[in-house]
């Protein structure tokens, strides 16, 4: 019973969504409000609706309702509470479902702020929204249904990927989903811009903080994706360049260019095709990701064919890329560049160039990630694209960005005299040649670690010249510093949050550099009592232990780690499931500021007398991570409602 | 590393000229086998190199690499010795010739390209200078000084 209310929610939602994108295009064709109003009826219907799905497929796992497919594939009665809830989204079908949620909340969201202050363009970003919504719950009736039965019912279930049971499996894919459904929103204002000819700056104004939120998310989720990575998978990295990663970090690229091009549409009334380009660009990526890593056409070209879920995506993403290169040129003329410039040293060319880099990126990544297929396709050959072409593709273009993220906010707009370049850049580039040589100094002898830190540090020295400077102004009209320091925030909210996510990212790059250059690791087996010796730490292997835990039955080891004096015991395992080949690492870690201590268990005898264990001493990637918190402080400063402009 | 690897060899080049005992098994370091572990895809892992992953198979790997490195092999030999089994599919990083050449020149030409367009683009911007008249833009810490300066007047 259940599983048929929950197919027929999505069915009435479905028409609902399509009948609400009709009413609203009709609506703003015909200007009759009852229709634009109906619309809005529709999406609350749509967002009821979805929610009651969402609840009853999180009903179904909860009570262990196995003649449900997708309950039976994903949960077994061992599953505890907890992976019970986030096993809805575990796979394909639940994860569909949750996106489709969270664009609903997104469209009530653009509803209560919008219905108002976007009249013109408002019905139309109504209709694009349930149209996007309409595509979502045809995947859920029809490509991917969820609540497909079983026939006969199993008396128990296969089981959740236990790679999956980990408490990063609530925050991972709800940042996650969270940024890739709220890019909606800025597309739908670019095609309700493009739609109704208002291609002037209403549209970006109204999406800015949208697009901050959307991204933030998708930073967030990038994250802690890869602290799940690191502290789950066991390999002891955070980013492998996956197509699953490639495909969230592709419209985070170009989603990046897009917030820093719309400042200068802002400022100078340029880009404007540029800019609607770019929104186009990231949702037709989140799109095509979502194709990339859910088709299984990654695996082979050929694995393409077996399910539909592939040929919908690439079918709507077609659509999507048609339709808005049509109203990209039906629009051609009042998008015609109207560029100005005064001069080529000047902060519209470092934006410029920025975005160059960012997209320059995003097609890397594009290309690699797809040329596996277009080889397997044209020659017939099989390759692989992974990690160290990434790297090394990749690197030169962000160093790039990193010495652009010092340029840019401190290069005068329009036209950077001698004067500008000097007062704002001779200290922050003196600075960074003084810390590489410092660091060449300290014993730093990998060029790419030497020039890495000393961007770093010139960036974070342009930043700390720009606040330190505006800061005085205030002090100086005898405002107290601390309260000086904070009005500033508060005053110009965008440019210091902006100013902090820079600095987070350089945090966050201090710790790549680090843990690429400097991480060591070895491999021994142990008896028991012996010890292994790494970069100054010992290891010593104490024993082994079982047990029988709900779901799996676990082996762990003991081992004592110390550098002189103990610092404790670690106890990686391995886990044995039942409905698994291959037991799945368990790692434990120690984490520092300087380093982390990473212990993975191999091979072991059964009598518990040897082990294997991989010993890691990973350097400074806690960095990432509180790189990852100051992002987040930024982030939410940047979106702060403005404050009254003074100048 | 490569110093050092070539340092190991002249040792071994150098015991064995000295026509002294029969060449002892080549003393490889770790870093070595995980460099060369590090190029090659884990074949049971979704997108892992063998240096990384926590398999067995990945292991058993690592255990070859070093294996055939003691016997005199060079890293390149031992790499070959992967793609001859598993086929081209076995290197994290397409080799650069023939068709692979497409995917690493890609980056670089998307580079040229919007580096292209972008100059174009300034060139033409900057032959028409922008309109006369609109506010010359601020940096924060002027605009602060004048709110400033306007307040105290008042």
């Amino acid at each position: 019973m259940i599983p048929e209310l929950g197919y027929g929610a999505a069915i009435v939602a479905l028409g609902l969504a399509l009948w609400g994108a009709l009413a609203a295009a009709l609506g703003a064709r015909t200007g009759r409000p009852a229709l634009v109003l109906s619309a809005q009826h529709a999406a609350l219907g749509v967002f009821a609706l979805v929610t009651a799905c969402l609840a009853l497929l999180m009903y179904a796992f909860l009570t262990f309702d196995f003649s449900v497919r997708y309950v039976a594939t994903n949960t077994n009665l061992g599953t505890p509470f907890y992976y019970r809830i986030t096993g809805v989204w575990g796979a394909l079908e639940g994860s569909i479902i949750l996106w489709t949620w969270m664009l609903a909340l997104y469209t009530l969201i653009v509803i209560l702020r919008h219905r108002e202050s976007a009249r013109e363009l408002y019905p139309w970003v109504l209709t694009v929204m349930l149209g996007v919504l309409a595509f979502f719950l045809l995947v859920i009736t029809v490509a991917a249904p969820p609540f497909a039965r079983l026939h006969p019912v199993p008396a128990d279930g296969h089981g959740l990927n236990p790679l999956l049971e980990d408490t990063g499996m609530i925050t991972h894919p709800v940042a996650l989903y969270l940024g890739f459904t709220g890019l909606t929103v800025p597309f739908a204002f670019a095609m309700a811009a493009l739609i109704t000819g208002r291609v002037g700056d209403a549209w970006l104004t109204m999406t800015r903080r949208w697009t901050i939120v959307a991204w933030y998310f998708l930073s967030l989720g990038l994250l802690i994706g890869g602290w799940w990575s690191y502290h789950v998978l066991g390999w002891g990295g955070y980013w492998a360049w996956d197509p699953v990663e490639n495909a969230a970090f592709m419209p985070w690229l170009t989603a990046t260019a897009f917030l820093h091009s719309v400042m200068i549409q802002e400022r100078r009334r340029m880009l404007q095709l540029w800019n609607l380009a770019l929104v186009i660009m990231t949702f037709g990526l989140t799109l095509f990701g979502t194709f990339l890593t859910r088709s299984g056409v990654i695996a082979s070209v050929h694995a393409f064919t077996q399910g539909t879920i592939g040929a919908f995506f690439l079918g709507f993403l077609t659509l999507v890329l048609l339709t808005a290169l049509g109203l990209l040129a039906w629009r051609w003329d009042a998008l015609g560049a109207q560029g100005a410039l005064d001069s080529v040293v000047s902060r519209e060319s470092a934006f410029l160039l920025n975005n160059v880099m960012l997209v320059a990126a995003a097609f890397t990544v594009f290309f690699g990630t797809v040329f596996p297929l277009l080889s397997e396709a044209l020659r017939g050959v099989k390759v692989s694209v992974g990690a160290p072409f990434f790297n090394q593709v990749n690197v030169p273009l962000f160093l790039g960005l990193i010495f652009l993220m010092g340029v840019g906010p401190l290069i005068a707009w329009r036209r950077a005299s001698v004067d500008n370049l000097r007062r704002n850049f001779l200290g922050p580039v003196l600075t960074g040649v003084a810390a590489a040589a410092f660091f060449f100094a300290l014993g730093v002898h990998s060029a790419l670690a030497v020039l890495t830190l000393a961007l770093t540090v010139f960036v974070a020295a342009t930043i700390a010249l720009d606040f330190a400077r505006a800061t005085r102004v205030r002090a100086r009209m005898g405002e107290p510093l601390l309260p000086a320091m904070g009005g500033l925030l508060r005053r110009h909210n965008r440019r210091y949050g902006g100013f902090v996510v820079h600095l987070g990212v350089l945090i966050i790059a201090v710790g790549v550099t680090g843990s690429q250059a400097w991480s060591v690791q070895t491999e021994t087996t142990l008896g028991r009592g012996e010890s292994t010796e790494l970069a100054g730490y010992r290891v010593r292997f104490e024993d082994l232990a079982a047990s029988e835990e709900s779901n799996h039955f676990k082996v762990a080891g003991a081992f004592t780690v110390s550098d002189g004096r103990v610092l404790g015991v670690l106890r990686p395992a391995k886990k044995f499931y039942p409905q698994e080949q291959s037991p799945i690492a368990y790692v434990d870690y120690r984490l520092g500021l300087r380093e982390d201590i990473y212990l993975v268990l191999g091979d072991f005898a059964r009598d518990g007398s040897r082990a294997t264990v991989k010993l890691q001493v990973n350097r400074l990637v806690s960095w990432i991570w509180i790189g990852g918190l100051v992002l987040t402080a930024g982030a939410g400063l940047a979106i702060l409602p403005e404050t009254k402009r003074t100048a | 590393m490569r110093r050092r690897h070539a340092g190991v060899t002249a040792l071994v080049l150098a015991v064995l000229l000295s026509g002294a005992a029969p060449a002892p098994a080549r003393v490889v370091s770790e870093s070595q086998v995980h460099e060369v572990a590090a190029e090659l895809r884990c074949v049971v892992c979704q997108n892992l190199s063998v240096a990384d992953s926590p398999s067995e198979m990945a292991r058993q790997m690592r255990v070859i690499v070093r294996e055939r490195l003691e016997a005199g092999e060079s890293p390149a030999e031992v790499v070959q010795y992967f793609v001859d089994r598993y086929g081209e599919w076995i290197l994290l990083s397409p080799r650069r010739r023939g068709f692979n050449l497409l995917v690493w020149f890609a980056p670089l030409a998307a580079v040229a390209v919007g580096l292209a367009i972008v100059a174009v683009l300034v060139r033409r911007w900057t032959r028409r200078p922008a309109s006369e008249g609109t506010v010359p833009s601020l940096d924060p810490a002027m605009r602060e000084r004048i709110r400033r300066e306007t307040e105290a007047e008042r």
